[in-house]
């Protein structure tokens, strides 16, 4: 989850480092090597919303959509963007012609519907539309029609993710879990050995869309041989395996770490803008929480900038900005947030008095498995106390996290964080089920208005008043955006610094 | 003799026993599920149910554990929940790193420690001594991942002597997978050697006061044959132990090293199974490792045999 989708940050870094494309021709042949943070769990990008998962998989699966470099919808396996009828309920989606799957089989309507119809039974994506939809059809052999119960604007985008992802996959290689992986994309895997390296060759039946790269869309060229992601879960071994030439790429890497990665002749350091977002969820169920006041003092409490800087260090490594979006979405604004960044304890006590606050501890839910969160979880327990609360701040580990965050006796508050969405509608504490269970009526309405309408202008005017909203009603507390470096190979060409970084286009100078 | 190898054995088998049932009830009862961490944070409750039912997390824990008895007899020791493998080739994969790991570090531990444990026996109290008592308690204070990232620094980045981390492509040669364990053997070597180095020469200091080492002298032995034929056969009985129980820690905790190198070994299989909650292979293992520490000290009981004729079982 680590990545799952940050947008803003790749947009901001595609204009940073878009003067890093090649001025000479790039040349084709030699082996890439990816320090990635890990093992993935599965190969199978529907059954998890992984970051790294949709990092690896999306060299070897395809969706019918992806986002080019500005994040808006292109076409990837669809011939072209869906013709939505006047209603906003059917969509009907041509197929590109030609496209091969990896062993040899032709790609056609058949294996979409047969996708699509896995995607909404295993994905989490998926499931969030599986209930609207009335029909998946093919029409012909290169034709699906999509057919939905009520409009639901932000379809096509759930269609482009890479993780949790409507990748395509033949129709008789469904298999729960998948024993053999067989895709459309512009490489195949070769050989995985767990924590060791997962080798993936070129596919030699790659039929690139036409035209120049665009993003994630566009024509994908296939100048590598092959591309080995190597996990190396350790952030300092992955910096010192970019300084010593061993990665052409090493992902996610401390940020500590920017100064030494400058200037070195075998790897240079990239910076990923706005990557992502923290945010405390507040516990809107069960507990002291569900008091709106309580919330509210929480807030005041708060000071965000503090707890970027313990979190992140030096401030080019954070932004402290409480609106949902940074600044080149068009989702911005800055409506509500007035209420960001107080820091105000006597505001916070007299609210808390308001609320009828009784000195029983906050239970706070944290994981030193993100030592940001731990930082941000220290800086709060401060705040907090002094504005009069206790505070039981409980350290766990992630996977104990996700389990504890599920019972809603047990936490007021537990810290996560998340990329930016290209689409709203999809972040995480939004829908009621979401541990947080914000349930509140006018978050309902609108979310409903802004799921179906399908006119843009409308929706960015909705979009506002929900960001209001939750200033005002505090179901989380957003801290603030974050950085990421990264770090490649100068001999590695072509590439793009991306969220999820990708390799076809890349070539290595020989 | 074969009573106490048939006793032995047996006590083997309860030692395993009793791990197996510790570790099946230990990791169940932890909090954190498998299912949740596979589904990511994104999962639904209803999601993860499923997919419990699916993996039979949902049935009562006296079956779970059964049925998972039942396998063991069968030398089944079940499927990874993530690396969609039987456990049993997910610890075959990475025995070989593993091995030779644990080999080469102790191949180093020993031949810095017992020369110099002998040494600063023969010569106590000496500058020699003193030094070596230093740096033994030095070596035994350094925490191996920082040593190892010093390591990687100056012989993988200054002098691209070594690769930084990993255990070789997929068309390393054995003797390229080998030389990715020079770097992480030399770490865990140095840092083990400390507590060898001290046994040595402790156990040294003991015989070399004994009547026989004063009859051997008296004799006209050399000093060579005095300390290494009479006195280091002698003391090598603690000495073997502590080796021993070195190498049986290391195939099971050369997990910090194994992080810091990247290493596909057994210590860090199992700590990413933790981690994820991959509950067959953290059983599986643990049973393992179990294993082979019986069997290590059982070896080492049994070497006792040739080094000590008075010892009798």
């Amino acid at each position: 989850m680590l990545r799952t989708l940050r947008y803003v940050g790749a947009a901001v870094a595609a204009l940073t480092f878009g003067s890093m494309q090649p001025a000479e021709a790039q040349q084709r042949g030699g082996a890439a090597t990816v320090a990635t943070i890990g093992e993935p769990n599965t190969l199978d990008p529907m059954v998890s919303a992984g970051d790294l998962l949709g990092m690896i998989t999306q060299h070897f699966y395809e969706t019918l959509y992806t986002f080019d470099k500005n994040w808006e919808l292109t076409p990837l396996l669809a011939e072209k963007l869906p013709e939505v009828s006047a209603d906003g309920k059917v969509y009907t989606i041509p197929l590109r012609q030609g496209v091969t799957f990896h062993n040899s089989q032709p790609m056609t309507a058949k294996d979409v519907v047969a996708s699509l119809k896995r995607w909404t039974d295993l994905a989490s994506r998926g499931k969030l539309v599986a209930g609207n939809i009335q029909a998946i059809e093919a029409i012909d052999d290169n034709t699906v029609r999509l057919t939905l119960k009520e409009p639901f604007a932000a379809l096509t985008a759930l269609l482009a993710f890479n993780n949790s992802a409507a990748v395509v996959m033949p129709a008789d290689h469904m298999e729960n879990p998948i024993k053999e992986v067989i895709g459309t994309g512009p490489y195949r895997l070769k050989e995985r050995k767990a924590d060791q390296y997962i080798q993936l060759v070129r596919f030699d039946g790659y039929k690139p869309r036409e035209g120049e790269p665009n993003g994630f869309g566009g024509a994908r060229k296939q100048y590598l041989d092959e591309i080995r992601f190597v996990p190396v879960p350790d952030a300092n071994t992955r910096v010192e395996g970019a300084l010593a030439g061993q990665f052409d790429y090493a992902d996610l890497l401390p940020v500590e770490a920017y100064d030494r990665l400058r200037g070195q002749s075998k790897t240079e350091p990239l910076m990923l803008e706005s990557f992502g977002w923290a945010m405390f969820i507040m516990n809107n169920k069960q507990g002291m929480m569900t008091k709106l006041d309580l919330r509210k003092a929480v807030q005041a409490a708060l000071n965000a900038e503090d707890m970027l800087a313990a979190a992140f260090g030096k401030p080019e490594f954070y932004s402290v900005d409480g609106a949902m979006y940074p600044k080149s979405y068009v989702w911005r604004t800055e409506v509500g947030t007035e209420a960001y960044n107080q820091g105000d304890a006597d505001k916070a006590a007299a609210l808390a008095k308001k609320a009828g606050y009784d000195g029983s501890p906050i239970r706070i839910l944290t994981s030193r498995q993100y030592e940001f969160h731990y930082k941000m979880a220290q800086v709060a327990a401060e705040y907090l106390k002094a504005a009069g609360f206790k505070v039981d701040l409980q350290v766990v580990d992630w996977a104990t996290l996700v389990q504890r965050r599920a019972e809603p006796a047990v936490w007021d508050i537990f810290i996560t964080h998340s990329p930016f969405l290209p689409e709203p509608a999809l972040i995480a504490p939004l829908p009621d089920t979401y541990p947080g269970w914000w349930a509140s009526e006018t978050k309902n309405k609108l979310l409903t208005a802004f799921n179906t309408e399908m006119d843009q202008k409308k929706r960015i005017a909705i979009w506002a008043d929900i960001q209001k909203l939750i200033y005002e009603e505090v179901p989380f507390y957003k801290v603030g955006d974050f950085n990421a470096l990264t770090a490649k190979s100068p001999r590695l060409q072509g590439f793009t610094a991306s969220p999820w970084p990708y390799f076809w286009n890349a070539s290595l100078k020989q | 003799m074969t009573r106490y190898v048939i006793r032995r054995f047996l006590g083997m088998i309860a030692v395993m026993f009793t791990v197996v049932t510790i570790v099946f009830v230990i990791v169940r009862v932890a909090p954190g599920d498998p299912a949740a961490v596979m589904l990511g944070p994104d999962a639904t409750a209803a999601d993860i149910a499923t997919l419990r039912e699916k993996l039979g997390l949902d049935r009562p824990l006296i079956l779970q554990y059964l049925y998972f008895l039942g396998q063991l007899l069968r030398g089944d020791l079940g499927q990874s929940i993530f690396l969609n493998m039987p456990v049993l080739s997910a610890l075959a994969e990475r025995a070989e790193p593993t091995f030779f790991l644990t080999l080469f570090s102790i191949l180093i531990a020993s031949a810095i420690a017992l020369p110099v444990g002998i040494l600063a026996a023969y010569k106590r109290g000496s500058l020699f001594d003193q030094v070596a008592t230093t740096l033994a308690m030095l070596a035994a204070s350094i925490p191996s991942f920082w040593l190892g990232l010093i390591f990687i620094q100056v012989f993988a980045v200054r002098f691209s002597w070594f690769p930084v981390s990993g255990y070789g492509g997929p068309d390393a040669s054995f003797i390229v997978r080998l030389s990715h364990l020079i770097l992480p053997a030399t770490t865990l070597g140095i840092v083990s050697s400390a507590l060898i180095t001290r046994f040595t020469r402790a156990s040294m200091l003991d015989v070399l006061n004994d009547d026989y080492v004063r009859t051997a002298r008296s004799k006209g032995m050399g000093e060579f044959q005095v300390v290494m034929k009479h006195a280091f056969k002698n003391a090598l009985i603690p000495v073997l132990t502590v080796i021993g129980l070195t190498a049986a820690l290391l195939v099971s905790g050369a997990v910090v090293t194994e992080t810091v190198f990247s290493l596909p070994g057994v210590g860090n299989l199992v700590v990413s199974a933790v981690l994820r909650r991959d509950y067959p292979v953290i059983q599986g293992a643990l049973l393992v490792i179990a294993a082979l520490y019986v069997l290590i000290n059982f070896v080492i009981d049994m070497l006792y045999l040739v080094v000590d004729p008075r010892v009798r079982y």
